[in-house]
């Protein structure tokens, strides 16, 4: 009785074998296909430039903010080296000067438009989109062209890349074609004919150059843009990074001109002084067409402007005030209050008269009215400090002077008797996760 | 007024004062330590710089209250007049001092980077040195003495 069933199964077997083999082969080839992108050939020699190509290519690459990744000792411009931290692992910026071995010196415009256009590396391996591609995708060919031109006349410097640290199995690339698919689209880019020019070449600006939606917009979990979010606000190098849409946490409405000044200057009086990841873009911004950086302000204030009135933040001629004897949380609200007068209020608050005036006053510093602490938490950790040598916005870092009680203590306290806001859920861990400088 | 006890230089001192008295006015005014010294009161400028757990830190923005059982380390703690120590010999050898207002605070800079990075490179060197201002313009003197001082360090200990 066994034996015929047996026999039909062996039968059936030796048929679906074969074709799953088949289909494995397939599906092998299929991936291979989408994974697989062939190499460029070296090119034998940089070509030649005009100067005002060259000079454009600057301001190009300014607004697109390279330096800010591929740039980290100010005296070895564009050698790469630049850490980052991702929800994949450590990626490393690579060095774009035209050094042949270790830069793009072999790169012919073909290759360099490839791999801005399509996240490929002159040799056919598939870049990591810690490399906003996915952005400069949208590029006009002539502001490309202009930007190679740029990159291929700066001193060439020996730089290998550093090895990443991937988390598996994302160090093997050519999984990265499969994100593509989800998150790269390669259109080119559509002026919006509803809208006037300046806000158009903002939008082309912020878009596809300056890539402000890479740190502006939540990421998914898969780490690409969300586009359904647009602005809603996201992170960077474990900053908060504000939303810049209807979800602005700013308690005084921006006006363009804040805006404008903001990104040219990293000063904006009444809401915020650049920090962290956003003070590299305004380094970068600095040398940028200031005409480039008024279209950025028009295309993002028209989202920003969304944000709904607020009450404004009462004037505090006195400094913020000491806590109320009912605090429920009275003794580190005490602590906050006390470190508060001692190491902020000199220069934030009560004496600011006597200074340059130019602190901001807390209760309208946009870090306060920030969804979650960290930004709040790394200004104070680390300062600010301009790059070596350049004129720019300074504050002591405190670091080294307060205590993670401290720190979390002064946090509690700006956020309630500051911004008047509801208290922020996981100060300690913040605190904890935001290291020291 | 509350009690705290300050441990400087590895002495404890009871101190009693307001919480939110910078801790560079306990030093001066207190426990007669004037090697640190005001300048600007902003964390500007860094002539009160001293070593707070031993990272430096502006101790004109240090409210008393939050220095706890951390060691505080002032230039005085360096050496003396007689027997300065490799920091101020190396400051004396490069004549890094013009007023010398600034130089306290220059030195206990110095000191933690050295105490925790013995063989800098001037690169290293220059950006940990940026938070502290001269008026009179010695700052190369002053980098080279800190050059001087690493390099006196490594000669000791090899």
């Amino acid at each position: 009785m066994p034996r015929p069933s047996r026999q039909r199964t062996s039968n059936k077997r030796s048929r679906i074998l074969p074709a799953l083999l088949i289909l494995l082969i397939v599906l092998v080839l299929a991936a291979w296909a989408i994974m697989w992108r062939p190499a460029i050939d070296p090119q034998p020699a940089v070509p030649r430039f005009d100067a005002a190509t060259i000079e454009r290519g600057q301001r190009v690459a300014a607004v697109g903010t390279c330096a800010a990744c591929h740039t980290v000792d100010p005296a070895r411009p564009f050698a790469g080296g630049r850490k980052l931290d991702t929800p994949f692992g450590t990626v490393y910026s690579t060095n774009i000067t035209p050094d042949v071995r270790t830069g793009i010196g072999a790169w012919s415009e073909a290759a360099f438009t490839r791999a801005l256009r399509e996240g490929v590396s002159r040799d056919g391996h598939l870049l990591y989109p810690a490399f906003p591609y996915d952005h400069y995708t949208h590029l006009a060919q002539d502001d490309i062209r202009a930007m190679y031109a740029y990159f291929m006349t700066r001193p060439a410097l020996d730089a290998p890349a550093h090895q990443n640290d991937m988390t598996f199995p994302f160090g093997f690339r050519p999984l990265v074609a499969f994100w593509n698919i989800l998150y790269l689209k390669r259109e080119p880019w559509q002026p919006d004919p509803t809208r006037n020019a300046e806000w158009n070449r903002g939008a082309y600006l912020s878009e596809a150059l300056a890539h402000c939606t890479a740190c502006h917009t939540p990421r998914t979990k898969l780490g690409g843009t969300d586009v359904k979010r647009h602005l809603d606000g996201g992170e960077a190098e474990g900053w908060y990074v504000p939303a810049l849409n209807a979800k602005s946490p700013s308690p005084l409405p921006w006006t363009r001109e804040h805006l404008a000044a903001y990104l040219r200057t990293g000063i904006a009086p009444d809401h915020a002084a650049a920090g962290g990841p956003m003070q590299s873009t305004v380094e970068n911004l600095r040398l940028a067409d200031p005409r480039d950086v008024d279209a950025i302000a028009t295309y993002i204030h028209s989202y920003l402007r969304q944000a709904p009135a607020r009450a404004a933040p009462p004037p505090r001629p006195d400094g913020l005030p000491a806590p109320r004897e009912g605090d429920a949380d009275l003794a580190r609200m005490r602590l906050g209050h006390e470190v508060y007068v001692g190491a902020c209020a000199r220069c934030h608050d009560v004496g600011r008269a006597e200074t340059s005036g130019a602190a901001l006053q807390l209760q309208k510093a946009v870090a306060l009215y920030d969804p979650d602490p960290r930004s709040l938490i790394h200004i104070v950790r680390d300062g600010i400090a301009p790059p070596d040598g350049e004129p720019a916005r300074w504050m002591p870092a405190f670091g080294a002077i307060l205590s993670d009680e401290q720190t979390a203590a002064l946090a509690a306290y700006l956020r309630r008797y500051g911004a008047g806001q509801p208290q922020w859920e996981h100060i300690d861990d913040d605190v904890r996760k935001a290291g020291k400088p | 007024m509350t009690t705290y006890t300050l441990r400087v230089n590895g002495r404890e001192h009871a101190v009693d004062t307001d919480p939110d008295t910078p801790l560079l006015y306990v030093l001066r005014n207190e426990l007669g330590l004037n090697g640190a010294k005001f300048g600007c009161g902003l964390g500007q400028c860094g002539a009160c710089t001293v070593t707070l757990g031993g990272e430096s830190a502006m101790s004109c923005l240090v409210p008393v209250s939050v220095v706890g059982a951390r060691a505080v380390g002032t230039v005085e703690g360096l050496g003396t007049a007689q027997a300065p120590g490799v920091l101020q010999q190396a400051f004396i050898a490069e004549q890094a001092a013009q007023c010398g207002y600034c130089i306290a605070g220059m030195m206990m800079r110095a000191h933690s980077l050295l105490a925790k990075n013995p063989a800098p490179t001037d690169a290293e060197i220059r950006k940990h040195m940026m938070t502290n201002l001269c008026r009179c313009g010695t700052h190369m003197r002053i980098l080279r003495a800190v050059r001087r001082a690493a390099d006196a360090m490594k000669g000791t200990k090899a």
